[in-house]
């Protein structure tokens, strides 16, 4: 049963399966009170799914430590109540709360490495909770965790029961972790970026386990993440949090195809939608930045960053008001003739005002549709970025071999490729493809066993320490983690200075330093402050602007936005952009989010197991013909839209090792268009699809065009690992 | 994006006048209150910075005062210190001979009793901390200077060098710490200076391991890259990238040496390796009087517990440091 088709004042037949009531949640550090949670209400049935979604420091994962009553030492419930299957949460003694977590309530939490211990054999781990929760003897118990195991449609439970953690996938370490939150049955089950980690390819495994699973048990589900399109796969109600408030609620359906805050109208925005490339338009963003814990608010939360702001905003903060209805508008002239004083009014106004199926906490829901895009900035054309002038980077025939042990792992393997002037290159493939370590050989961090770097027609040296300072300075790097990429013992004016006066050409430091955090667009107070006083964009920024420092011709990016919110990283990638159409830069980017390559990359390579396996212009590859693996990877991506009907590949198995890498075409190990023993006995021709767009795969462009265009019942679909 | 079925509004390559926010008179005005506040907020910011800084190492001290631990082995330490300086100030002198006052047992006259020359104990006791407390400090601050050094560059530079010096510093750590000062001092003779260096040299092989686990942890940082990237000299990143970010476990390390540095430092003068009479240092005057343990305990007894005061007190310190910098 749904909340939607939920009679207003039904009788209390049975009890929600969540129920929190105002809660508000607030946090101690360092002296201060944070409050994180400032009465949020929400109500998820018996056997529905739930989707919370907002941006890092909104307050989701507070919200389920609160439901699970695992609130870190220095939070407290300061109001309200959380009510899980009828019980009020805060009654539990702590006897029964250890019962009461496993039989009425579940988590499934973000990185499955850390959630399994990885000194107890998987059987041993998954048997306990039958043990502890049943009373099971050893054997019953061990039968129970098989049971478990296959019901998550782990393959061969009986050899996984006697392995560790560490010998198993992300994947299936995350199947397991999800075995044992069913175990007995919950009547909750909070999953917390269930899939954040993982590959696309392995997210949409566990993304069809959990749907599937959603049909066998009568579970409801609170899901939270920062993925809009996993909420529209899997839930069928969804609240958006802001700043600790619920700022929208309803029906998925209904707020993905018409969202009635500007927030999420704004969320919803900035995710590039599948196919769209940056000389089609600008990714829109958010302006400004979540306001910091214990900051204080006037009037709507989301009101300095809203671009429909209004006087009566900041005057006085709306209520959920109900969609559609006239509650908004009622409040709103409420709220325009009480006195501008908000001290005057009460600090939060949880609970929902009207009935109806959806509310939204603004005045202006009606013209949430209408809200004013932000002018599109679009890149130049590729000719226009001095394309023209030809390559200037040829990476020829690189190789790089590490050692484990006795093991020898081809991370890079007989690599060749080359980028023009002004040019994105976009690189995807699953982790552990090699697209890191080909970038760290292209910048000299690593050294290559073979293989070459010419850079405008002049050889480079292996290794970025025998490069010249002319080198170093054509190519740099922008790295993945926000947190380790600037020196926190450094001022931010201090990183930027130091790179200009090694890198730059000449003039006045103080004005490069100047003109660079202005390009970047960081203020210049921030240059005064320390990069743990950043949020993880401006850190960012700052990094982008360091690699700028010395005009580079090339910048590597290495997942420069995957660790960033998504209003975040589509300014980040807006920067980018714009850089590039003003220095004529050419840039690598590695991302495993294959909407934002597709986005920003004028050319797109395809890693699989060290080898790069086609490439070709971002149109072309994305388009059939393309390699079967590219099929597969498109397929698995989660869509916003719900009209769309795709069908998803289901690749077979996990990724083969780089240690011991298949015969033949090394896809072939788990490929839906095997052809049979050519592909395990024969290593693929390099097909041209058109002039430059080639694939290495034995089945010929026409072929190929035909299969992947033919009706999706034809496709076949296997299902999950062989 | 055609075709799809969300209506995320107009779209922006066809319409890009929507409705503003400052059509509206109070919202300009509101808007312009809003600027002129951000750009004092601006002009302040430097200031609201440092402000910040000085609040989280305001924090940091705070906390370290507000740690039972930290400050009952501050105190004990102090106390030592203050000792050390003006104990002539405060007691009788310690050197000062009464053949007619022998070993008497503690009294008004003499709190903690005499020696065998009928010299005060409590003053000797106080003024004993004295060389102690030249020597342990300075070697813990050799033993750091050194075994960073050698840390920074196994860590840094890894393979070959790393194997190299760390076989080499395997070698020194199995090195008995006090038989080997013994043979040292013995061949070169004693005295503060040689003291000093020999007990810096025996505690760098520790010193070195702990900064070089710090600097492995540190070396694969994306900053460190980034300088690599930028033409750093090793040497560079050594000292201005690495080496500020790995001050906290370099500072406890420190505070632990300096617990071992006291005891050795003691252990020596009590073999004697160290001053000579008439000095009231306690590893001496324990060694010394201990033939009077039967007849007169606290000639021993007190100069032994000063002696244990001031190495649980180190002790205390280290235990609220580390606390502190691993929240």
């Amino acid at each position: 049963m749904s909340a939607v088709e939920r009679p207003a004042n039904a009788p209390e037949a049975a009890p929600a399966a969540l129920d929190v009531r105002d809660l508000e949640v607030t946090f101690h550090r360092r002296g201060r009170d944070l409050p994180v949670l400032k009465g949020v209400t929400l109500r998820i049935e018996q056997g529905e799914a739930y989707g919370l979604v907002g941006e890092s420091g909104c307050g989701k994962t507070t919200l389920a430590m609160a439901a699970l009553r695992y609130l870190a030492a220095n939070g407290t419930v300061d109001a309200g109540q959380v009510l899980v299957g009828g019980q009020d949460v805060s009654k539990l003694s702590e006897d029964a709360v250890r019962k009461w977590r496993g039989e009425q309530i579940a988590m499934v939490y973000q990185d499955p490495a850390t959630a399994l211990s990885p000194a107890m054999r998987i059987g041993d781990q998954v048997a306990e909770v039958f043990r502890y929760h049943e009373g099971m003897n050893k054997a019953e118990a061990l039968e129970r965790a098989r049971e478990s195991l296959r019901r998550v449609a782990l393959p061969d439970p009986d050899s996984t029961l006697r392995r560790y953690p560490f010998e198993l996938s992300g994947g299936q370490q995350q199947r397991v972790v999800i075995a044992m939150a069913l175990a007995v049955n919950p009547h909750l089950l909070v999953l917390d970026e269930p899939t954040t980690g993982l590959d696309a390819t392995v997210e949409a495994e566990i993304l069809d386990l959990i749907e599937e699973l959603r049909g066998r048990i009568n579970a409801a589900i609170l899901l939270i993440t920062h993925n809009l399109g996993l909420v529209r796969r899997l839930c069928e109600r969804v609240g958006v949090l802001y700043a600790g408030r619920v700022v929208e609620e309803g029906p998925a359906r209904d707020i993905f195809t018409d969202p009635r805050h500007p927030y999420t109208m704004g969320l919803m925005r900035c995710v590039p939608r599948f196919g769209m490339n940056k000389t089609d338009a600008a990714l829109q963003t958010i302006p400004g930045t979540l306001p910091a814990l214990g900051e204080p608010l006037e009037g709507c939360v989301y009101s300095a960053r809203c671009p429909m702001v209004k006087p009566v905003c900041v005057r006085r903060e709306p209520d959920l008001f109900a969609w559609p209805g006239s509650s908004g508008a009622e409040g709103r002239a409420a709220a325009e003739a009480a006195p501008a004083d908000p001290a005057a009014y009460s600090p939060h106004h949880a609970n929902p005002v009207g009935e109806g199926p959806r509310h939204a906490r603004c005045y202006f829901s009606a013209e949430v549709a209408d809200m004013p895009h932000a002018t599109p900035v679009l890149a130049s054309s590729l000719e226009e970025r001095g394309a023209d002038a030809g390559d200037v980077l040829e990476i020829g025939n690189m190789s790089r071999t590490f050692k484990d042990g006795r093991k020898r792992l081809t991370a890079v393997n007989e690599v060749s490729l080359s980028l023009r002037r002004g040019e994105t290159f976009g690189l995807v493939g699953e982790s552990g493809s090699g697209k890191t370590t080909l970038a760290k050989c292209v910048t000299g961090l690593i050294a290559p066993d073979t293989g070459t770097v010419t850079f405008e027609g002049k050889q480079l040296k292996a290794t970025a320490g025998r490069r010249s300072q002319d080198a170093l300075r054509a190519i740099q790097m922008v790295f993945q983690n926000p947190d380790s990429t600037l020196n926190p013992a450094w001022s931010t004016r201090a990183i930027l200075t130091r790179a200009v006066r090694k890198l730059g050409s000449g003039g006045s430091v103080r004005a490069k330093v100047d003109k660079l955090s202005a390009d970047v667009r960081v203020e210049p107070r921030f240059l005064m402050q320390r990069p743990t006083d950043l949020s993880g964009g401006q850190k960012q920024r700052i990094a982008i602007a360091r690699a700028f420092a010395g005009d580079p011709t090339l910048v590597v990016c290495d997942e420069p936005a995957s660790a960033l919110d998504v209003s975040v990283q589509a300014s980040i990638l807006n920067l980018l952009v714009e850089l590039q159409t003003k220095e004529q830069v050419s840039y690598v980017f590695i991302s495993h989010d294959l909407a934002v390559v597709r986005y920003i990359s004028d050319r797109i390579g395809v890693m699989y197991l060290a080898e790069l396996i086609e490439v070709g212009s971002a149109e072309e590859v994305f388009n059939p013909p393309h390699h079967p693996y590219t099929e597969a990877l498109l397929s698995s991506i989660p869509t916003l839209n719900f009209d769309e009907k795709r069908t998803r590949i289901a690749l077979r198995g996990t990724m083969p090792s780089l240690s011991d890498p298949p015969t033949g075409c090394r896809f072939h190990t788990r490929c839906h268009r095997i052809l049979g023993d050519i592909c395990v006995n024969q290593e693929p021709p390099v097909q041209e699809a058109v002039s430059g767009h080639t694939y290495q795969c034995h089945i010929p462009p026409d072929e190929l065009l035909r299969l992947q265009t033919a009706a999706p019942a034809e496709q076949p679909v296997t299902s999950s690992e062989a | 994006m055609a075709g799809d079925g969300t209506n995320l509004g107009p779209n922006p390559d066809l319409q890009t006048e929507g409705w503003r926010p400052d059509a509206d008179p109070e919202m300009l005005e509101l808007q312009a209150d809003a600027a002129s506040a951000r750009q004092t907020e601006e002009l302040h910011a430097d200031a609201a910075a440092e402000r910040e800084q000085r609040r989280q190492r305001r924090y940091l001290v705070r906390a370290l005062l507000r740690s039972p631990t930290f400050m009952t082995g501050m105190v004990i330490v102090l106390f030592w210190v203050f000792m050390a300086l003006f104990s002539a100030y405060v007691t009788q002198s310690p050197t000062n001979v009464d053949a007619a006052a022998s070993l008497k047992a503690p009294s008004v006259a003499h709190l903690f009793g005499t020696d065998e020359l009928g010299r005060d104990v409590l003053a000797r006791t106080m003024a004993g901390a004295r060389t102690v407390l030249i020597i342990a400090p300075l070697a813990t601050i050799l033993a750091l200077l050194w075994g960073g050094i050698i840390g920074l560059v196994a860590g840094f530079y890894r393979g070959y060098t790393d194997e190299v010096i760390m076989r080499l510093i395997d070698v020194l750590l199995a090195l008995p710490i006090v038989i080997t000062s013994i043979l040292v001092l013995s061949l070169l003779g004693t005295g503060l200076t040689i003291i000093i260096i020999t007990i810096g040299a025996l505690f760098t092989p520790v010193v070195s391991r702990t900064v070089r686990a710090a600097v492995i942890g540190e070396r694969e940082r994306e900053y460190v890259m980034a300088a690599r990237l930028r033409g750093e000299r090793s040497a560079f990143v050594m000292a201005r990238e690495i080496l500020p970010n790995i001050t906290q476990p370099i500072i406890v390390e420190g505070t632990i040496r300096l617990g071992y540095a006291v005891f050795t430092a003691a252990t020596l003068s009590f073999l004697g390796f160290g001053l000579g009479p008439p000095s009231p240092d306690w590893g001496l005057t324990i060694a010394n009087e201990r033939i009077y343990l039967q007849v007169a305990p606290w000639t021993v007894l007190f100069p032994a517990l000063a002696l244990a005061s001031l190495v649980v007190g180190v002790n205390l310190i280290t235990d609220g440091l580390g606390r502190v910098f691993s929240k």
